[in-house]
């Protein structure tokens, strides 16, 4: 179609440049080990030998840095999100591009339902309810909370019927936050429009579900200290979707003046009388900054609490920001990942005969996905 | 190495390139061998082993026939010799599996599959060798002296792995003397960069939503959107590999090299038999003048021309690959010729056009359902779906979800897949002088614009298939 002679040598000779310069440049610039926005580590250069040249890894994983350290790599990404969001999608990564500039995760059909409640029957079989209260919280996700931001037309994913099948089918009594939150939506922002976690918000009125089922009076939000802590924050959900051009975040954090908090991380041996570490606040993963990212088990002790009950909480990050709320209630909490304590719950609780109240709490998302679950007995 | 890929177009085409046009022209043929070696060993690296034996034997065949196939018999032995090696070498290598659990699946026997990986491209170099000794037995190209220029011909990188499939006698002379002109090697590069921006824009973005339906539940797949399934895989293949084939006419172009065209916008057929003369044109006269013809083709009866079309396409079938889904899509097709040879051709010619349009559109979108899906229960539920008419939901809100998400695509896909492009040339040509100038600037903005963009793609793209790896 350049029917131009002159204008087509240049077309030619500036694809040329264009080639070469890009790939002196890739080979010359100094080489990045994690990229910010992606939130990943980049591929290393591969180590050669004549296994992997021979099988064709060695090339392969020559590839993934060729891609993985390419000049400008952040911008070349952004501009196919970019692109992209331009020509309509409203998915991109299982992400959907929602209203009110909300990044939403989408909901996969779960597969995993079976093996979750046999693992909880299991774990619930062996527990003495004269003794000890189980709770278990399934908090559903933006992609059900705010459903009335999603993009016209996406694929409907129902996490309540998941979640009421899972809690029928376990029999531990459920705590289910779905009301309180969509009575939120009202209050503020319940979700990051980032990243895949609640706000504190979010997570205030999960905390107040728990409250109403346990017949505590809840701490009201005025009688709270807040604090902003990063207006900067891209979540998860940005780095999925990689349009740089996309607000950020903002954190609000809250303290109670009335607790006398020690905290134990007891896999660093770690002790502080704070519920955050607002060194993740200059960091690329800020939500980290709730209960210093993750950790196997932490010991929180409150020698101002209203009662002398102590909760085992088994759970996922989601609950790393509802802590605060609940410190209150309780003289001490014994926080367990189960992603990452491989001891068992089921021994733990036998071994802490002072644990009154346990609360499973898991998002929706996550509880299918993770396989951490599994560990819980 | 696929070609669009960052190892590929920022180091390896433009090294070659730079070296192919330093050397003297008698060290051309000996750059672009080593270039295609480590092409090949970059994915196979053992399996090139295997091209090297099958070259050398074919060339030691033609030399052979060259130097004692005095009488036609003698030829016609080292013919046999050299065609079934070949063969033998491509059913081991590509059906031993296949064999194997197709004869379990009918006998009930437990024999253990050798478990042999596909050499890429060994269907491709071994048509292409074959096409060498058929020919040298017909007299209609001489024996190869230069090893070096026949190991060449078959390894060429740009049409190593995915053709076309390039017949020796249509590249002989190139081979000893070609011309590089600039125009040649500016053409080519803009010929790659159509194929590039084909493959990466548009290709594997329709592959990307088939691949989203196809493992869709059956409740969640209204019969529109497992339609709109069938068009993105069609729409896929014919993006991938007519990209792959411009991609290599392009470079085959910046080498001095001309190849055939591949692809002659096949998805425009006006019945069946003119889809065939459209897709994939070296397979098909591949099959036409080394199979179709010597077995006689349409002169020997109506008897022995329907059994001649008959294994023609049971054959094509079986060639795209070591799976039945393949033989059934190639007798679907034999079919099909057969009626249209016989029964019904000349009055579908009556039709208006676009009602011929329609006819092969929608038997060629169907026909490419088979060609998807390798396993037989998955396929039968997938064409159900496709014609749940009454008791299947006819479209859902998910597939208006899909337009809206993929619209822009699969419009421009639609739109490229018709003879758009060669119109806008003609009409190009034909402007005058300084608006021909502004349309030239506009177009090449426009290249420049998507080579940004495509690669944009390729570097944070992780989706990257290659569909005719596998054959």
């Amino acid at each position: 179609m350049i029917t131009n002679i002159k204008i087509r040598r240049t077309v030619v000779c500036l694809l040329c440049i264009g080639i070469l310069s890009l790939s002196v440049y890739l080979l010359a610039s100094p080489k990045k080990e994690f990229s910010e926005n992606e939130n990943r580590y980049l591929a290393k250069f591969p180590s050669f030998s004549a296994r992997t040249l021979l099988s064709g890894e060695y090339t392969e994983s020559l590839g993934d840095w060729l891609a993985d350290h390419f000049p400008q790599r952040d911008f070349f990404v952004g501009l196919k999100s970019g692109v992209e969001i331009a020509s309509g999608r409203k998915e991109i990564n299982h992400v959907y591009v929602a209203q009110d500039d909300y990044l939403i995760e989408s909901y996969a059909e779960p597969q995993n339902t079976e093996r979750i409640t046999d693992t909880l029957v299991s774990f619930y079989d062996k527990i003495d309810t004269r003794k000890v209260d189980v709770n278990l919280m399934l908090v559903p996700t933006a992609v059900t909370i705010y459903n009335d931001k999603l993009p016209a037309h996406a694929p409907l994913s129902d996490q309540t019927t998941t979640a009421s099948a899972i809690y029928d089918a376990c029999g531990i009594p459920a705590v289910d936050c779905t009301d309180r939150l969509f009575e939120g939506t009202a209050r503020g922002q319940l979700y990051y429009r980032t990243d895949h976690h609640w706000t504190t918000l979010g997570a205030y009125c999960g905390y107040l579900a728990y409250c109403d089922a346990k017949k505590m009076t809840p701490v009201s939000l005025e009688s709270l200290t807040a604090q902003t802590v990063t207006d900067t924050f891209a979540g998860t959900l940005y780095s999925k979707v990689n349009d740089y051009s996309h607000p950020k975040d903002t954190i609000t954090i809250y303290t109670n003046p009335a607790d006398d908090l020690t905290v134990t991380y007891v896999d660093t041996g770690e002790v502080t009388d704070s519920l955050y570490n607002l060194d993740y606040a200059a960091e690329k993963d800020k939500y980290s900054l709730f209960l210093n990212n993750i950790h196997p088990l932490v010991v929180i002790e409150n020698s101002t609490a209203a009662s002398q009950d102590a909760l085992m909480l088994i759970k996922d990050s989601y609950a790393n920001s509802m802590v605060p709320f609940l410190a209150h209630h309780y003289k001490k909490i014994y926080v367990l990942d189960t992603r990452y304590y491989r001891d068992g719950p089921s021994s733990f609780l036998a071994e802490h005969g002072d644990i009154t109240d346990v609360l499973l709490l898991y998002n929706m998302n996550t509880l299918d996905g993770d396989t951490g679950i599994r560990g819980i007995y | 190495m696929v070609f669009s890929c960052i190892p590929f177009l920022f180091f390896f085409l433009p090294l070659c390139m730079i070296l192919y046009y330093a050397v003297p022209f008698s060290w051309k043929n000996g750059i672009l061998l080593i270039f295609s070696l480590i092409f090949y060993a970059w994915g196979e690296p053992l399996y090139i082993l295997l091209m090297l034996f099958s070259t050398a034997l074919d060339y030691t065949n033609g030399r052979l026939m060259e130097r004692f196939g005095t009488t036609r018999c003698r030829r016609t032995f080292f013919l046999c010799c050299s065609i079934c090696i070949n063969l033998s070498i491509l059913a081991f290598f590509k059906y031993a599996d296949f064999a194997v659990s197709s004869i379990n699946g009918l006998f009930g026997t437990q024999f253990a599959q050798p478990g042999i990986h596909l050499p890429v491209g060994i269907s491709f170099y071994t048509f292409q060798t074959m096409s060498y000794i058929i020919d040298l037995y017909r007299g209609e190209v001489k024996a190869e002296h230069s090893y070096t220029a026949y190991l060449t011909y078959v390894s060429m990188f740009p049409q190593l792995v995915a053709g076309p499939i390039v017949r020796f006698a249509d590249i002989q002379e190139q081979l000893h003397s070609r011309k590089l002109t600039f125009e040649g090697f500016e053409q080519g590069l803009l010929r790659f960069m159509m194929g590039l921006f084909k493959k990466v824009l548009i290709a594997n973005q329709a592959g990307a939503l088939w691949e989203e339906i196809r493992i869709l539940g059956a409740a969640d797949t209204s019969v529109a959107t497992a339609w709109l399934g069938a068009l993105c895989f069609t729409l896929q293949l014919y993006f991938d590999f007519s990209a792959y084939s411009d991609m290599a006419i392009g470079m085959g172009h910046m080498l001095g090299f001309h190849y055939n065209e591949n692809f002659n916008y096949p998805l425009t057929a006006v019945s069946v038999t003119d889809f065939w003369r459209r897709w994939h044109i070296s397979l098909s006269t591949w099959f036409r003048d080394y199979v179709y013809i010597p077995l006689g083709g349409n002169r020997k009866g109506v008897a022995r021309h329907l059994f001649n079309i008959a294994v023609v396409w049971f054959l094509t079938g079986m060639w795209h690959g070591a799976s039945w889904n393949f033989i059934l899509w190639g007798i679907y097709y034999g079919i099909l010729l057969m009626l249209e040879k016989y029964v019904w051709g000349k009055l579908l010619a009556k039709f208006p056009r676009w009602i011929q349009h329609a006819y092969a559109f929608l038997i060629v979108v169907f026909g490419f359902v088979i060609f998807a899906i390798t396993d037989f229960g998955e396929l039968g539920g997938y064409i159900t779906l496709l014609f749940s008419f009454a008791s299947g939901t006819l479209a859902d809100t998910r597939f208006l979800w899909y337009l809206g998400n993929y619209g822009v695509v699969l419009v421009t896909a639609c739109v490229l897949a018709c003879p758009v492009y060669p119109w806008l040339c003609r009409k190009a040509s034909m402007l005058s002088r300084g608006t021909g100038r502004i349309l030239s600037a506009c177009a090449g903005i426009g290249v420049l614009l998507l080579f940004i963009l495509s690669t944009a793609y390729m570097v944070s793209d992780t989706y990257n298939p290659f569909l005719y790896f596998r054959f």
